[in-house]
């Protein structure tokens, strides 16, 4: 599927311009998940849409492809976060994710609830990322091999 | 403490999956003590959590302290709480049996492999609990994706058979998720306590009509009733060795529970006319699944295909009982689910122990070696009674009671199916223990049964004979934890 970069000036120009963008704007709606539209799920596939389209473009030498691989290493570290705020609340004597009894001293229950949201939004994102780029992965290897086959 | 006790039970398997790649990023090896470790804490979890609900009455656990119905909900009562014992424990002598069997199937995928089998079981205990249809369909598709990858890991055929499985499982999904969709739009909610309560108006109409049967064309996909089992054989016979018991013991009876927790618990036996209609197309479906799973047990060779379609018989055993819409009918069908899921898992380990021993896939192979083990041969027959239903097993008093709700309600025809589905069980039964036992003048030298074989198998007979032996008292249990339901 993906051998090697996109050749067309235009559209590698045009990537290094639109991929920053795309992730600020995926940690905006990240982090403005709270008050409005968005949040971890739509981050995530925001992060890794922009991931993809740098593999596409950059083929699978360029510095997309690496940073990607690199995150691949971290599976399961996005739900370990949410699991993590999860099992803090359940130590603070609440019932699983009840962030207002989340074990962090010194911090008011706003703060803790604002903290709690935030923390568990950007373990959402994480695996959700991980796991669309991990399927752009394997899709791309499962090509390759097809081609060694024949 | 003891709130918590349903939640823990499901995040001790389910944060060790998700943490498993990072213990073991230096050395794969650690894999299994990890999970045996998990499962053991689940086990002890799950037994506690037993104790506290029979002692001080049913948890009901609210996630993130959002009270039920606008949070989630999880209901761990005497039934749910008896059916995660049954689950954790028997993932964890499923488990502890395949130790000897060489790793390098796995081919450096034992990360992966370990980690699904552990959230197979965390999903597992989700479906169980789950106070909600929605979340019921959440952890549903959690056990069938890990089930689908399980299946697959042998590579050659399994992949053949995963992918017909995961084909037949999405379809059953999104049935399942239709009727869901059906509920929520005729009654505004999806928690089953708040459900029981508004159900019973609208049995009339079409749409908790349409829904009840998308569930049920859903569920009876992943419960593999007879129509809609063809994917059951493949997979479990195609599954590794080392997965299999699990997999056959509790796919099927998550998906028979859920339709149990639906019947009853949501839209009750009542007085109108529909649920009857719902409850006789149950039982009949359950006597032809019962009568036909055995009759294709008969004609097969295939050790583990066999075992395979007295699951489905089983399947459908369980369903005559609940079908008969009695109060003794819905016990007697959950303590048939327990015995089953018990005897499922035996009968699979044994396949495995024979394959392993003394490479004996199909009845043809068993007539040429000697089963020198007695823990292999003794268990077998215990399971092989318990399957026919003879006493003192557990197999014998689940039957018993299915037998006793049929004949309250004066239903003779299912009588026949399960006295006729005895008997053929009998026959598939002669036919593997005749093989078994015949001496072959020419075996080859087979090893000692290693000690977790062993211990495993004692452990499941052991089970089963116990299920026999205090049948009263839990029968018992159940019979109090389902008063009120049911005619």
């Amino acid at each position: 599927m993906i051998h090697t970069g996109h050749e067309s000036m235009i559209v590698r120009r045009s990537a290094a311009l639109v991929i920053p963008l795309v992730q600020l704007f995926g940690l905006y709606v990240l982090f403005f998940g709270q008050y409005g539209p968005g949040g971890g799920f739509v981050g995530g596939v925001m992060l890794a849409a922009s991931l993809i389209a740098g593999i596409l473009v950059f083929g699978p030498d360029g510095q997309p492809a690496a940073t990607a691989k690199k995150l691949l290493k971290t599976d399961g570290l996005g739900l370990l976060i949410f699991a993590g705020v999860g099992g803090l609340c359940l130590i603070g004597g609440g019932a699983f994710l009840n962030y207002s009894s989340m074990q962090l001293p010194g911090l008011d229950d706003p703060t803790r609830r604002y903290l709690g949201i935030v923390l568990t939004q950007i373990g959402v994102a994480a695996d959700i990322a991980v796991a669309a780029v991990s399927i752009v992965f394997s899709l791309y290897s499962a090509s390759s091999n097809e081609v060694s086959d024949g | 403490m003891t709130y918590h006790l349903p939640a823990l039970v499901f995040l001790v398997p389910f944060v060790t999956a998700i943490g498993l790649p990072l213990i073991a990023l230096r050395d794969e090896r650690r894999c299994r003590p990890v999970a045996l470790a998990a499962l053991s804490v689940m086990a002890a979890l799950s037994l506690m959590s037993l104790g506290s609900v029979l002692n001080q009455g049913e948890i009901r656990y609210a996630f993130s302290g959002w009270a039920p119905p606008v949070g989630i909900e999880w209901v761990a009562d005497e039934i749910a709480s008896i059916m995660v014992v049954a689950a954790s424990l028997l993932a964890l002598v499923s488990l502890l049996y395949s130790s000897p069997f060489p790793t390098q199937t796995l081919q450096g995928r034992s990360v992966p492999y370990y980690s699904i089998l552990l959230l197979l079981v965390s999903g597992l205990s989700g479906v169980i609990y789950a106070g909600d249809l929605f979340n019921i369909f959440v952890f549903l598709e959690i056990v069938a994706l890990s089930a689908y990858s399980l299946v697959a890991v042998p590579g050659g055929r399994a992949l053949v058979s995963a992918f017909r499985y995961l084909i037949m499982g999405a379809l059953g999904a999104s049935f399942y998720l239709l009727g869901v969709a059906y509920f929520y739009s005729a009654t505004g909610t999806l928690n089953i306590a708040d459900l029981a309560q508004r159900t019973p108006g609208l049995l009339e109409s079409k749409a908790v009509i349409g829904g009840l049967l998308f569930m049920f064309i859903g569920l009876g996909i992943k419960m593999a009733l007879m129509p809609l089992h063809a994917w059951l054989p493949d997979a479990y016979t195609d599954a590794p060795d080392t997965a299999s018991p699990i997999l056959a013991a509790l796919l099927t009876k998550v998906a028979l529970l859920v339709w149990v927790r639906i019947l009853f618990w949501v839209i009750g036996s009542g007085d109108s006319e529909q649920p009857v209609v719902v409850f006789s197309l149950v039982w009949v479906l359950g006597a032809l699944a019962s009568v036909s799973g055995v009759i294709l047990a008969l004609s097969h060779t295939d050790l583990k295909r066999i075992f395979a379609y007295g699951g489905i018989a089983h399947v459908g055993l369980v369903l005559i009982g609940v079908g008969q819409g009695s109060h003794t009918g819905l016990t007697a069908g959950l303590f048939y689910i327990i015995n089953d899921a018990v005897m499922q898992c035996a009968l699979f380990l044994l396949a495995g122990v024979l394959v392993h021993q003394y490479k004996a896939r199909t009845l043809d192979d068993l007539k040429s070696v000697n089963i020198r083990s007695s823990w292999v041969g003794g268990a077998f027959v215990v399971v092989a009674l318990s399957m026919i239903g003879l006493p003192p097993t557990g197999g014998f008093f689940g039957k018993w009671y299915i037998v006793l709700s049929a004949v309250e309600n004066r239903n003779y025809f299912a009588l026949v199916a399960i006295i006729v589905t005895t008997l053929l069980t009998l026959a598939y039964f002669a036919r593997v223990l005749e093989r078994m036992f015949r001496s072959a003048p020419k075996s080859p030298q087979v090893p000692d049964t290693p000690l977790s074989f062993r211990a495993s198998v004692a452990a499941l007979a052991a089970a089963i004979m116990g299920l026999g032996l205090w049948s009263d008292h839990i029968v018992s249990v159940l019979l109090e934890a389902t008063r009120g339901l049911g005619r």
